[in-house]
């Protein structure tokens, strides 16, 4: 079975960043591959090893982002391609997703992965969008995947519960990092990617984004708390008398 | 008149509080905006639906499509999509409203392309301005906000999904019409192999009033049991960090933060959680947080409203007794 999972450069969150003046802030060099994304590469790794095949990445970002499709081909993806868009494009989750679709029709990928959401976007619908533009089945959030045949076996978090799905292939799955540990790329594997092929395409139109930022903002503040100090009883009894005051429990 | 649409989800056979709080807003958007309030219920059977129906009257919507199906029996998307089209293209609203639960996020996006429109994710709070919509959505892990604006093609809805707690859910009865919408067969693409359920009969997370959470700091079974027995003389439906659920201590459907669940209950008990960013972003918008973690320098404590730094071996046996004793 042939993979293709769909790779974002996000900003490292654990990194500072600032807004100043309704934009954000921050290191240019703290970027990562997308920790969910991450998991779609290594799910995509482990049933290939398995059941035999290739996996390929695909990513749109501006040209500084290759550095991500090398860090996927050395943790073992055979492939990469790279729509290189301008440093400044605006690409919410429809052009995002509009672009992937252009990109990936006829290809004939049996498996098209991406992430459950984009660590910085956490917006989780460009891979639902990819599936409905390329008229493919899919199933979100998965925590396990299984291969058998033709048949992609996808287990779900659901609001409930899990559950277990069938997916006849050629079909779209999105990843969640509940799903495994990502490999970390051995020294070997980073100097195999060096050699490995990275298409590059300029995309000379970006979609229009119907959805904009107009700016960001620092999240509010919560009231500031406090300390329950004493032994564990007083602890107990002094919070229990406030959440009584507060009428809620 | 343009019509605001908003989804309905059903738990356990009742409206959850989530679909009420996105229902009640819209329904304050309806009336500013001089539009209609429809609502829209996706039920396994007729009698399941029209109770839905009869619900969402109570918070004001003054037509309620109802498809009623097996189909919904279970979380399959095809299904779900077919019908949520359908009832857009008849509703032709122009903004659609859900609550944001893995069942809709399953469909969202895909809904969007289908139906032409523009869609905002999981959003803390929306309006409608010079025929868009804007809305503040938290985003890297809820550590900023993005304050957004969506445009919709003409004759296309906005598609929004609200985080829970957003809003306050707040009744408005009146008497509108329900109108049934048939789901027409289709062959399915995708099938259903098992449902893996959560914990039967517990409280729905997503709605609970209490919340207790266990992190990493819960490390064997008697701190298990007592975190359990918190729960229990609290009424609160039990939350997980992501580092104990990998223990396998508790189900992945307990977990909550950016890749698990967001709760908004009034009360959120942190139990041996450090307070990670990414725990954090699902848990920050609880009214009052209680945190019992025996390293006073833990992050949780920044969030708290109240910090009980201890050992929770010994913390939480003296909330249970002093909570069981208070409501004596
Ligand atoms: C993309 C991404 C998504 C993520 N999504 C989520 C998510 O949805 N939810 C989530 O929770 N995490 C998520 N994480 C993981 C997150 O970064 C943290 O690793 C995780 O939240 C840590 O869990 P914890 O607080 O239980 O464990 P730890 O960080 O190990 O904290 C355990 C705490 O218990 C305390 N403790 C230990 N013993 C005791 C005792 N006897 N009494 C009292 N206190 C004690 C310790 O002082 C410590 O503070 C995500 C990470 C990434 C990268
Ligand atoms: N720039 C991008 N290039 C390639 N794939 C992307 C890009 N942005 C998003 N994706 C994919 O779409 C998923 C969901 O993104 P989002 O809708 O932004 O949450 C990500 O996990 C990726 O798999």
């Amino acid at each position: 079975m042939n993979f293709c999972v769909c790779i974002k450069q996000v900003p490292d969150v654990s990194a500072p960043i600032q807004v100043r003046g309704g934009e954000l802030v921050m290191d240019a060099g703290r970027v990562v591959l997308n920790a969910y994304d991450a998991s779609a590469i290594e799910e995509a790794l482990v049933l290939t090893e398995e059941h035999g095949g290739e996996v390929d990445v695909l990513l749109i970002g501006p040209e500084r982002a290759t550095e991500t499709i090398r860090k996927a081909l050395a943790m073992g993806a055979a492939r990469g391609t790279h729509l290189v868009v301008p440093e400044e494009a605006e690409l919410d989750s429809a052009a995002v997703s509009a672009l992937l679709a252009r990109h990936l029709e006829g290809k004939g990928y049996d498996v098209i992965a991406t992430g459950k959401q984009a660590q910085d976007t956490d917006a989780g619908l460009a891979g639902s969008m990819l599936a409905e533009r390329l008229g493919l089945p899919y199933a979100t959030n998965a925590v396990g995947l299984a291969v058998e045949d033709d048949v992609l076996v996808v287990t779900r978090q659901g609001d409930g519960g899990q559950e277990v799905i069938a997916l006849p292939t050629p079909c779209l799955v999105t990843c969640s990092n509940d799903m495994n540990d990502p490999r970390i790329p051995k020294l070997k594997g980073v100097m195999a990617a060096k050699k490995k092929p990275v298409e590059t395409v300029a995309v000379d139109e970006v979609p229009a984004a119907s959805v904009r930022v107009l700016r960001y903002e620092p999240v509010p503040q919560r009231e500031p708390g406090e300390t329950i100090e004493g032994e564990p009883a007083e602890q107990a009894a002094e919070v229990v008398r406030r959440l009584h005051e507060a009428s809620v429990l | 008149m343009p019509t605001i649409l908003s989804f309905v989800a059903l738990s356990n056979g009742q409206l959850t509080r989530a679909s009420l709080e996105v229902l009640t807003r819209c329904r304050a958007l309806a009336a500013e905006q001089g539009a209609d309030l429809a609502a829209v219920v996706l039920a396994p059977n007729a009698g399941a639906a029209g109770a839905a129906a009869e619900a969402a009257q109570r918070y004001g919507a003054q037509t309620v499509y109802t498809v009623a199906d097996p189909a919904f029996e279970h979380a399959l998307n095809a299904p779900v999509l077919q019908a949520l089209e359908a009832v857009i293209e008849k509703a032709q609203p122009s903004l659609v409203a859900f609550p944001s639960t893995e069942g809709v996020k399953d469909v969202l996006g895909a809904l969007a392309v289908r139906t032409g429109g523009a869609v905002v994710a999981d959003v803390a709070e929306f309006e409608m301005k010079d025929g868009g919509v804007e809305a503040l959505r938290p985003v890297m892990a809820a550590k900023f906000l993005a304050r957004t604006r969506a445009e919709a093609a003409a004759g296309t809805p906005v598609l929004v999904s609200v985080r829970s707690g957003s809003y306050v859910a707040e009744e408005s009865p009146v008497a509108g019409t329900v109108e049934a919408v048939a789901l027409e067969s289709r062959r399915p693409q995708q099938t259903l192999r098992e449902v893996v359920a959560g914990v039967a009969g517990g409280v729905d997370l997503a709605d609970a009033r209490v919340v207790v959470a266990a992190g990493r700091g819960v490390k064997d079974d008697a701190a298990r049991r007592l975190v359990e027995e918190l729960a229990e003389v609290t009424g609160a439906a039990i939350g997980a960090s992501r580092a104990v659920v990998e223990t396998g201590m508790f189900p992945a459907t307990a977990q909550i933060g950016q890749t698990g669940k967001v709760v908004s209950p009034e009360v959120y008990f942190a139990v041996g959680v450090s307070g990670a960013i990414q725990h954090v972003a699902g848990m920050s918008n609880s009214r009052i947080i209680v945190a019992v973690n025996n390293n006073a320098d833990a992050p949780i404590f920044d969030v708290a409203t109240y910090g009980l730094v201890g050992d929770l071996y010994e913390v939480l046996p003296a909330l249970i007794a002093e909570i069981k004793n208070s409501s004596a």
